[in-house]
């Protein structure tokens, strides 16, 4: 009897074994034939690293985050699948996110090579553009009296664009973007003030012609007459309408202004006269021609500026406008007075004396002549 | 007898089914995990980028190592936490990387805010030997200005450094140096010319 159950139960274990057996053997069938996400899973981690290297997370940052995203999807996932049973395991989605993250890794490697050559083709644009508004500046505008900031925001300019280069040069294409737009608005900012204050000058021209005309016909008949060309910076000396002599003239900082009051550094422009000559001890600067600065204009024109509150009730209107010495220092250093050189003031007081017309305008020539043609 | 030796087999093989599922070496996971961050924190992403996204790639690949082991039947955790230990290592190597060249760039930085300073002082002297023609003395006033933003870079530079900002210095600095060397090189090349006269 306990012969018989024992037997009975060693057929029951050999049964449940053999039950086991088999379905450990359709398990490991059924497994194997699983497809795991391994290779998608490396390909699309190597293709995010080639994207990577090809600065698609700064060039193409929204596919390359999107790669990143589906790849952790797919990590995420393929974790959550094995943790289920092993049987019931689908890495499907797993390999479709590993997949997908795979082809935006390569969009975005595509789309940041197009970028970055975009961002440096523009960036060599824009440094041509640049320089060619920092040499406007030097040609036209450098001499020009403009005001600190506007002056600043040139140099500044000029070294956002040496800083834009450097990083264009080590690949920062970006960093080099953001320096060069932010030297665009420093250059244009300092060429819009510097055209527009000769533009403004400018509007007096037609006035300048006339004076200028009146000057040399004034000249015919053996007369000499001097007319100073503020902008050109030179004095010239004219008899029978032609220029007989001309000289390098320097002016006060506030060339371009006409002179309306006691201490504006600014040179008269008008009609004028020499009232007298002063030799060596009676000036400090080598030699000078007194001129009759203010006129019955200036005088006109300062009654009027001060009625309208433009000029403060206690300026006066200055005088002592004198043409001396002392100049060749290469920029606008007198008082308002046309500064020569002494080599030069010596040959014109030679030349003129007392009663000699002079006649200061802004320039003999018009803007396009003076600018050359250039568009600014 | 022979049915208890079939029981005790049985019993084994049930147990080694089990008890063989290893653990996935979380602690291993997090010490890696902790250390690449720790390696950022340090700035290596900034002064050893490559040295960086190596890690980086080789922290992804010893996740996927992770979960290969975890697909399988029995899982076998070795050549996830061998590698994991590998990039241990490699994180504690990059961080001295990016701290020797953080020590380095610092070291650049400041030797060319120095250089730079000596120049400046050379222009400004140079600049009392140029020629001071008409055209001579309006290039020495736009030189001035010149050496005066460079001036203003140093400063500039300065701050970004004390801020630690070493690469936004060191590209600055960089503009400053050339600025203020081709500054030397115009200056000198008029003096010469004076001299030649």
């Amino acid at each position: 009897m306990v012969r018989g159950r024992k037997k009975k139960i060693t057929w029951i274990i050999i049964a449940l074994l053999s039950v086991f057996f088999v379905a450990g053997t359709i398990s490991v069938f059924i497994v194997s034939q699983k497809v795991l996400p391994t290779d998608d899973l490396r390909l699309a981690r190597e293709a995010l690293t080639v994207a990577k290297d090809a600065g698609a997370d700064l060039y193409a940052e929204k596919l390359y985050k999107e790669s990143v995203q589906m790849y952790d999807s797919a990590m995420v996932n393929w974790s959550r699948e094995n943790s289920e049973f092993i049987l019931f395991r689908d890495y499907t989605r797993v390999i479709n996110f590993a997949k997908s993250s795979k082809e935006k890794a390569e969009e975005a490697e595509e789309a940041s090579i197009k970028k970055a050559a975009n961002l440096s083709q523009n960036a060599e644009a824009a440094f041509v553009s640049l320089e060619k508004k920092i040499e406007l500046y030097r040609r036209l505008f450098k001499d020009l009296p403009l005001s600190k900031s506007v002056f600043d925001a040139h140099n500044k300019s000029k070294m956002l664009l040496s800083e834009s280069k450097i990083a264009h040069e080590s690949g920062k294409l970006k960093d080099a973007e953001i320096l060069f737009k932010k030297a665009e608005i420093y250059i244009n900012h300092a060429n819009h003030a510097a055209s527009k204050m000769l533009r403004d000058y400018f509007n007096d021209y037609s006035n300048w012609n006339n004076l200028a005309n009146n000057a040399i016909s004034a000249s015919h008949g053996g007369n000499k007459v001097i007319l100073v060309d503020k902008v050109a910076h030179i004095l010239y000396v004219y008899q029978s309408g032609k220029a007989i002599r001309s000289y390098e003239a320097e002016f006060g900082p506030n060339w371009m202004a006409h002179k309306e009051r006691t201490g504006d550094k600014a040179t008269p422009e008008g009609n004028y006269h020499v009232t007298s000559e002063k030799v060596r001890g009676n000036t400090i600067y080598h030699k000078a021609l007194l001129l009759d600065y203010p006129n019955d204009e200036d005088r006109r024109r300062f009654a009027l500026n001060k009625k309208k509150g433009l000029i403060s009730r206690n300026a006066g209107i200055g005088s002592l406008i004198e043409i001396h010495g002392n100049g060749g220092k290469g920029f606008n250093w007198t008082s308002g007075c046309i500064g020569l050189r002494d080599r030069d003031i010596d040959d014109l007081c030679r030349l003129v004396g007392s009663g000699t017309r002079v006649t200061i305008v802004g320039s003999i020539e018009p803007l396009s002549v003076v600018t050359k043609g250039l568009d600014f | 007898m022979k049915s208890k030796l079939i029981i005790a087999i049985a019993a084994m093989g049930v147990a080694v089914l089990f008890s063989s599922c290893a653990k996935v070496p979380q602690t291993e996971i997090d010490a890696a995990t902790a250390s690449i961050q720790e390696v950022k924190d340090a700035g290596a992403d900034l002064y050893v980028p490559e040295a960086y996204q190596a890690l980086v790639d080789s922290m992804k690949s010893a996740n996927e190592k992770v979960e290969v082991a975890k697909a399988k039947w029995f899982p076998n955790y070795t050549k996830a936490k061998d590698q994991l230990a590998v990039i241990s290592q490699m994180a504690v190597d990059t961080k001295a990387k990016s701290e020797t060249r953080k020590v380095e760039l610092q070291a650049e930085v400041e030797a060319m805010i120095a250089e730079v300073k000596t120049l400046n002082e050379e222009n400004t002297a140079l600049i009392a030997k140029a020629p001071r023609g008409k055209e001579g003395a309006a290039a020495l006033e736009a030189i001035k200005s010149d050496i005066a933003v460079t001036e203003t870079t140093v400063t500039e530079v300065e701050a970004l450094l004390a801020n630690g900002d070493l690469i936004g210095s060191n590209d600055k600095i960089k503009a400053a140096q050339e600025k203020a060397t081709a500054i030397k090189a115009e200056l000198e090349e008029a003096i010469a010319k004076k001299g030649g006269r």
